[in-house]
């Protein structure tokens, strides 16, 4: 008898995921979440077209040297040696270019010199160099690095942390749940849900699951994408490397765990938010903020945060730039991390008491549609 | 044969001119408005900073106070930056004035079907867009432009004649960079809440717009190692489009020029998005 | 076992604003119609019925189930609300079929239930068309298939006939009668009286979040007919004019206004009254006004069963 009542709540959860379904994955009113979810894809997809053709002409360039050089030779060259000297470490440069200015003179005076400039472009097929020659003299030297796999793996780390979690990902969970019932009030169709023979928790769990089903499907595929994006410009070898010996394929796997658990977290956040605001802009304001100042809080209040155990699993640290005020240098720093287990724990049991006083507050929720 | 008697007149009274029919939306939309404390609350906190200034440009003129209680009278400079302060605070309050008052005017009226009452009447829909936009419009000039103006002519009057004739410009510059962001804001909110109909949401997207935007921006310049992603952040080409037009010096990212033809580019594109949805009715496939 | 819909002292507010109040109702099988002009609290009750508000106050059973367990009282129950709006992007007939889905059932027993109940209501033709495409009688239409479609033993439905054209609207009220034959609960409301009373077993009048009267119709009507009424006048000799009133037999009782400036009368046949007061007047009583005590209860009435007197 038991089994059986548990049975139908389950065919009932699948009725709601898939009308929902229909509303999240199809609505013409949802694509917006997919652009949301797509857009770091592009990114990173524009970045390997742009690497490879970088690394094309790199190679081009090498190709065209008289000598085959290493990373070593184009650092050995250095401000103040002649062009014969260069020439010496690097061989004729296979790219040159003259130019001439006229430089004021440092005296004063009204008069100005001529200066001869000559630029050189080396390439070690991965690396450039652009030596920059004035009146023979090195004046200005410029490395641009190929592919260095630990400032693109904090690049991505980066986008993934600021961009992809704290917005993308952020919106999108908002949309979606917040649109599970409050989308419903606004549409004045919620009634439809509630005269059916289904207890109004069962109907809350579906709901969720249908949120959760969405956003982990778009944003997982989009975090898969953009690893595949990311890896996809290396070089075989450096692929290879990248993935199975500098953590590469571990990486991609906790970034999709946390973009997952980011999903469940956030989602239960914005369930309650959506069934107890009127208006969910304020309280969706407020937990911007919330974790926001995350850091600056004691350490007791830090944990009711979802951004506090998701920064804890981020497996890559983002170093602050020197210049970086101490304000963010606070935001990006992981002063105490937590361990998985507790982190993960932490998240389910914030999502659980979400969920629970989201149950009931549904079963306590009354049709009263007002004006919008 | 039934022989009815003509009975029916039609009014002959007069009519409000057409030209001035959109003002009749302007009036009651901003009545409306207002009928909310707490949009009115919020409209008088604007005029805190403004107050602060005026008092600033007066103490920056007595001189013998401020040597009094010895504080060197170049401490508070009234300039181009002192300006361009005063534009830069008064902006972020004119966008959140926008984005709570902005959805709120024409998203009811197309989640309710209102258009066909309004077009079913004398009235073109660019002056019901007319009507609308000019509340947003007068509210954010009260908040911007108009009391940089008055500030600028308490600056004027104490400064003197020769002070004022080489910062005529500024004034201009005033009036311009305020228009561009009323413009901007008002299309945004106006477009925005077209096409979604929810007032919320349309507030909330008026700050993921912004937000998100900038967000965008910062990671397409980290990714691509370049500056053009500052074209997806409109905060950012407004900054810069300030900073030449206050002849702040600053550096830009990207062309003032550029910042110009984007912004414009922007508002082009909320005008289409608006008079697309703008119509008496809807076809539902 | 409980076979009937019973409200047990129940109140409902919104804030500070009556819904309705004091309500004890106890409603039999067959068609019941809820009668009250709008705002009277009609879709209030309805609401409360079906669990969608709850009450403020009091006790509210629909046969064996309390309102605020959905899981079995919707097994029995169907309600087609007064609300005009859908859940986006469906067709008539996904918009039937998939509530009958959340209902738990198999997806061949949910389509063969879902068309049935679409050619109850006649609307097999624009069954696949989306719902937001149809006119108002088509959505009432579609509204009602869907409260109809698991066979529910208990039918509510808020303003059924609203919308609909004369044809529609008789094959509407066969529909009920036919349910109502299966020992069906057939719950309607109106604001037209005489458009539901010929079909009704029993009638409720609100009025104001109060029920005013209740019971078969015909015993409704003549409740209404006894019930007094309260005229206040207001002349310049009041005690000449309330002697002369003793004289005719419809007043039940008359007393003189506190300020010596008129009279309250109390009648059982407001129409006849008015009637002899226009010869009192004639003969020549300066009467300077006339007007119901109890404006509240008899304007309704005269809303409700006047109106239907002058329609005939
Ligand atoms: N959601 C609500 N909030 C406030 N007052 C309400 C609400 N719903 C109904 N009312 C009030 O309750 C009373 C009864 O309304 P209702 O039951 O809708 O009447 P009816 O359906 O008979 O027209 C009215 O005075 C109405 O204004
Ligand atoms: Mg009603």
């Amino acid at each position: 008898m038991k089994k059986t009542v548990k049975g139908i709540w389950w065919a009932q959860i699948k009725a709601v995921i898939r009308l929902e379904m229909k509303k999240t994955f199809f609505a013409k009113r949802g694509l917006w979440i997919y652009l949301v979810a797509a857009l770091p894809v592009l990114l990173f997809i524009a970045y390997a077209i742009a690497t490879s053709s970088q690394q094309n002409r790199s190679a081009s360039v090498a190709r065209q040297g008289v000598k085959r050089l290493a990373y070593q030779d184009l650092l050995a060259v250095k401000p103040g040696m002649t062009s014969e000297e260069v020439m010496a470490i690097l061989g004729k440069p296979p790219i040159t270019f003259h130019w001439t200015e006229d430089r004021p003179t440092q005296d004063g005076t009204n008069g100005s010199i001529r200066v001869n400039h000559e630029d050189f472009h080396y390439s070690d097929g991965q690396n450039d160099l652009f030596v920059g020659l004035a009146n023979g003299k090195v004046e200005s030297l410029n490395i641009r690095q190929g592919i260095n796999l630990g400032q693109d793996s904090i690049m991505f780390a980066a986008v993934f942390q600021f961009f992809f979690l704290r917005l993308a990902v952020f919106f999108g969970c908002l949309g979606i749940f917040m649109n599970l019932f409050r989308g419903e009030i606004l549409d004045r169709s919620l009634h439809f849900y509630f005269l059916a023979p289904m207890r109004r928790e069962v109907l809350m769990a579906g709901k969720f699951l249908a949120g959760l089903l969405a956003t982990c499907t778009i944003f997982g595929l989009s975090e898969v994408l953009q690893t595949i994006a990311f890896v996809w410009h290396f070089p075989p070898g450096v692929r290879d490397y990248y993935l199975y010996h500098n953590h590469g394929l571990e990486y991609a796997a906790i970034y999709l765990g946390v973009t997952l658990l980011a999903c469940v977290g956030y989602g239960a956040f914005f369930l309650v938010a959506g069934m107890m605001f009127r208006n969910p802009i304020l309280p969706a304001a407020a937990i911007l903020i919330w974790e926001g100042i995350n850091p600056f809080l004691p350490s007791v209040l830090r944990q009711f945060s979802v951004i506090y155990y998701l920064k804890s699993f981020c497996p890559v640290d983002i170093p602050a730039s020197p210049g970086t005020p101490a304000v963010f240098a606070l935001l990006i720093s992981n002063s105490n991390p937590v361990p998985a287990a507790t982190a993960i724990l932490g998240i389910l049991i914030v999502a659980l008491i979400a969920l629970y006083v989201s149950s009931v507050q549904v079963r306590r929720m009354e049709i009263n549609y007002t004006t919008e | 044969m039934a022989i009815y008697r003509r009975n029916y007149k039609p009014y002959a009274g007069p009519l409000t001119p057409a030209w001035s029919r959109w003002f009749i939306l302007f009036r009651y939309s901003r009545r409306n408005l207002f009928r909310s404390k707490f949009m009115t609350g919020l409209f008088v906190v604007c005029f805190f900073y403004p107050m602060l200034c005026l008092l600033q440009i007066y103490l920056a003129h007595s001189v013998s106070f401020l040597e009094q209680i010895g504080i060197p009278s170049r401490v508070i400079a009234i300039d181009n930056e002192f300006f361009f302060r005063f534009m830069g605070v008064q902006g972020v309050l004119a966008f959140l004035m926008t984005a709570l008052a902005g959805p709120g005017l024409i998203s009811p009226d197309l989640a309710n079907g209102a258009l066909p009452l309004y077009f079913c009447r004398p009235f073109s829909r660019a002056e019901y867009v007319l009507g609308k936009s000019s509340v947003l419009a007068i509210l954010l000039s009260q908040m911007t432009w108009v009391p940089g103006l008055v500030l600028f002519a308490m600056q004027a009057s104490l400064a003197g004649l020769s002070w004022t004739w080489s910062n005529l410009w500024i004034a201009g510059s005033l009036v311009l960079s305020s228009l561009i962001w009323i413009a901007i804001l008002s299309l945004l909110a106006m477009a925005l809440s077209a096409w979604v109909k929810w007032r919320i949401v349309a507030g909330a997207l008026l700050l993921a717009v912004m937000f998100f935007g900038a967000g965008f921006a910062q990671a397409i310049n980290t990714v691509m190692r370049a500056e053009w992603g500052h074209f997806f952040n409109v905060a950012y080409l407004m900054t810069t489009v300030w900073n030449s037009l206050f002849r702040v010096d600053t550096e830009h990212a990207i062309p003032v020029v550029e910042a110009w033809i984007a912004l414009l580019v922007y508002c082009a594109i909320c005008l289409g998005l608006l008079m697309r949805k703008v119509r008496a009715y809807e076809v539902i496939r | 076992m409980n076979d009937r819909i019973v409200f047990e002292d129940v109140s409902k507010f919104y804030g500070e604003i009556l819904g309705v109040n004091r309500i004890n109702l106890s409603i039999p099988a067959g068609i019941t119609s809820l009668v009250g002009p709008n705002g009277s609290g009609k879709t209030t009750l309805m609401n409360l019925m079906t669990g969608l508000v709850r009450p403020t106050r009091g006790r509210i059973q629909v046969l064996d189930y309390k309102t605020d367990d959905p899981e079995n009282l919707f097994k029995i129950l169907g309600y087609s609300t007064q609300f005009d709006a859908f859940p986006k992007g469906l067709t008539g007939f996904q918009f039937v079929y998939s509530y009958l889905r959340l209902a738990g059932r198999t997806s061949e027993s949910a389509e063969q239930m879902a068309w049935r109940a679409i050619e109850r209501v006649n609307l097999v033709d624009a069954a696949r068309r989306n719902v937001a495409g149809y006119s108002k009688g088509m959505r009432q239409r579609i509204r009602l298939a869907q409260a109809l479609a698991h066979d529910p033993k208990v039918v509510v439905l808020d303003e059924p006939l609203n919308g609909l054209d004369p044809l529609a609207r008789s094959e509407m009220i066969a529909l009920f009668r036919s349910t109502a034959a299966q020992g069906c609960y057939v719950i309607i409301s109106s604001h037209i009286l005489h458009e539901v009373d010929v079909i009704s077993d029993q009638v409720i009048l609100l009025s104001n979040g109060y029920v005013v009267a209740e019971g078969p119709i015909h015993n409704v009507r003549s409740e209404i007919q006894e019930h007094p009424t309260q005229i206040l006048i207001r002349c310049s000799q009041p005690r000449e004019l309330a002697a002369k009133m003793f004289e005719y037999p419809q007043t039940i009782e008359v007393s003189i206004h506190k300020d010596e400036g008129g009279l309250l009368l109390k009648t059982r046949d407001a129409d006849r009254f008015y009637l002899t007061l226009n010869e009192m007047a004639v003969n020549g009583i300066d009467i300077e006004s006339i007007a119901p005590a109890d404006d509240d209860v008899l304007s309704v009435y005269e809303y409700l069963i006047g109106n239907e007197e002058a329609v005939r």
